[in-house]
């Protein structure tokens, strides 16, 4: 049986979560801003229309945004995440197994589940999504992942006469498209490969489908082979399956006397945080989720008692210390209550990935071009200092707040998460 | 006086609610193990009010044209998104940009968003008159 792949992707996934609970922005222009309302890390139709980039900077729009009166929303990332965390269990209705790729995005496996009809499965994806949590998706469908991620880039840029659901099964339509598709538009070919392979005369993804897999091998890399011979719909990549529950990391500790300020809650997470991080680098993984605890001593019954943890999906996997150590941060400022002796706080990490996954859309925050190479760089630089000197260099806790403290001066309610920001419906 | 046989049993008539933790463990027609003899959990407003939890969302009731339904200003409703909008339910819909709380009402073939207030006119729905369903209320929560 022909495998049968669908990569089901949100429209404008941060603007899309927005407009779900204002009724009134669903025809305005609207963009979502970076960490610190940098950038414009998401963009509704409208905003791409008015030729406004991915990652353009909110200062050098600003004219732009003042005659189209584009409403400008900071990342609520709460909110996004619960949406996600919605859209993907709905999606797992639908088939037997879902890889969840990023926040927005996922691959399941339809192997079997239908082959008479899967545009049709794929409209009634769509429309399960849609009625159930308001969030517009494109459904690229094909016998391979790299195949139905071309699929949904064409089903999403030909929307009007697709519908926004695409099927590559189909040989002879797959080399249509394919024909009329840049290389660069491939899953996992940037930038410069792209450029290589234009030097070559490779130009568009029929040029690239065709070439001898040995060809392309020994001057590039096994990953461009590996998309060369998926092109061709032979399938090379497995979907990742749900990390078992022994793939966490956990870093905590009891402290030797109770602790009763932030202060020194944070600190401890600080350096948890960075022990994890530096546990993730080792072995070459990212984390898609972390939670933070912190509690009393439950054995001393005489104490008034608090115990509790929150949590939330990491919009993009990392495996960066600033980053986790930030959102540990971020995660003690909701949970930290004055007037109890803590006994314990730590940090967990889960939804463990590979690290060297191809990046989406999350290349662009803040500002930083190749962020994710760079925070590698400095991170490695970071664990040969510490394995030389193990007293070395450790994330000074209070130093790096002043570059990851998020203005998000335009955030929207926690609708789906706070009772005291829920949305209003006037009876 | 009838002859009423020593085995009888009689309703009582001042019963008592009597809250019953929830058994896990199948009884088997033969022996029960002891091992199944503990207490799962406890009774989930949860489970008694969200069906579909990846569709369902909270909402905060304001105005006063839908207090003859129970929802008074500040309630908090219960939305699931799943559920077909039929006549007769109670939905929030986006109406002039904003979220509404209504019972959709079909009468005669004309459609209407109906209030629960006297004080309150029903609104005819026409083809100008811009209207999604956002969602139908399955509860209200109403503190006392």
């Amino acid at each position: 049986m022909q495998r049968l792949i669908a990569l089901v992707d949100c429209n404008n996934f941060y603007v899309s979560c927005e407009r779900v609970f204002r009724p009134d922005l669903w025809d305005k222009p609207v963009a979502v801003l970076s960490n610190n309302d940098g950038i414009l890390v998401a963009r509704s139709q409208e905003v791409k229309d008015l030729g406004i980039r991915m990652g353009a900077p909110v200062f050098q729009v600003r004219h732009l945004v003042k005659r189209h009166n584009i409403q400008l929303f900071s990342s609520n990332y709460t909110l996004y995440a619960d949406m996600s965390a919605r859209v993907m269990s709905l999606l797992e209705e639908f088939a037997p197994d879902v890889e969840v790729y990023s926040i927005d995005e996922a691959f399941l496996d339809l192997t079997g589940v239908c082959h008479q009809a899967p545009v049709g499965y794929g409209q009634r994806i769509q429309k399960a999504v849609q009625k159930s949590t308001g969030i517009p998706v494109c459904i690229g469908i094909g016998p391979t992942k790299t195949l139905a991620k071309l699929a949904n880039f064409a089903a999403k840029k030909w929307r009007k006469q697709t519908g926004g659901v695409l099927d590559l099964s189909d040989p002879v339509r797959r080399n249509k498209l394919m024909n009329i598709v840049p290389v660069n538009e491939v899953w996992g070919i940037g930038g410069r490969i792209a450029g290589r392979l234009n030097r070559l005369g490779i130009h568009t993804v029929s040029d690239l489908a065709s070439q001898p897999v040995d060809r392309i091998r020994d001057p590039f890399n096994v990953a461009v082979a590996r998309t060369v011979m998926e092109l061709n719909g032979i399938p090379c990549l497995e979907l990742e399956a749900i990390a078992p529950d022994k793939q966490e990391i956990v870093c905590s500790r009891s402290f030797g006397r109770r602790v009763t300020e932030y202060r020194e809650l944070s600190e401890a997470l600080a350096e948890f945080g960075s022990r994890a991080a530096e546990k993730l680098r080792k072995q070459n993984s990212a984390a898609g989720h972390i939670s933070v605890f912190i509690r009393t001593n439950p054995f001393n019954p005489g104490e008034p008692q608090y115990q509790r943890s929150a949590g939330r999906a990491l919009p993009a996997a990392t495996q960066d210390t600033r980053v986790i150590v930030s959102e540990a941060h971020r995660l003690l400022k909701q949970l930290f209550r004055a007037g109890y002796r803590y006994q314990k706080c730590g940090i967990q990490l889960n939804h463990i990935q590979p690290a060297a996954a191809p990046l989406g859309q999350m290349d662009l925050f803040d500002g930083i071009p190749s962020g994710h190479s760079d925070s590698s760089k400095l991170m490695q630089t970071l664990d040969q200092i510490n394995r030389r000197y193990p007293k070395g260099i450790s994330i000074a806790a209070t130093g790096f707040d002043q570059t990851w403290r998020t203005q998000a001066e335009r955030l929207s309610k926690r609708y789906t998460t706070d009772w005291n920001e829920l949305a209003n419906a006037q009876c | 006086m009838p002859n009423i046989p020593d085995c009888c049993l009689f309703p009582s008539l001042f019963p008592k609610a009597l809250a019953l933790p929830l058994f896990t463990g199948k009884v088997a027609a033969g022996f029960p193990s002891p091992a199944d003899d503990y207490v799962e959990k406890t009774l989930d407003l949860n489970e008694l009010l969200i069906q579909k939890p990846a569709a369902t969302f909270f909402v905060r009731a304001q105005g006063e044209s839908m207090l003859g339904a129970g929802i008074h200003p500040n309630d908090i409703l219960v939305v699931d998104r799943s559920l077909e909008a039929v006549s007769g339910k109670i939905v929030i819909c986006a109406l002039n940009g904003e979220l509404a709380v209504k019972r959709l009402k079909q009468m005669a073939g004309q459609w209407f968003l109906a209030s629960e207030n006297p004080y309150y006119a029903d609104i005819p729905l026409h083809e100008e008159l811009e209207l999604v369903i956002w969602g139908v209320v399955t509860s209200v929560i109403h503190p006392l």
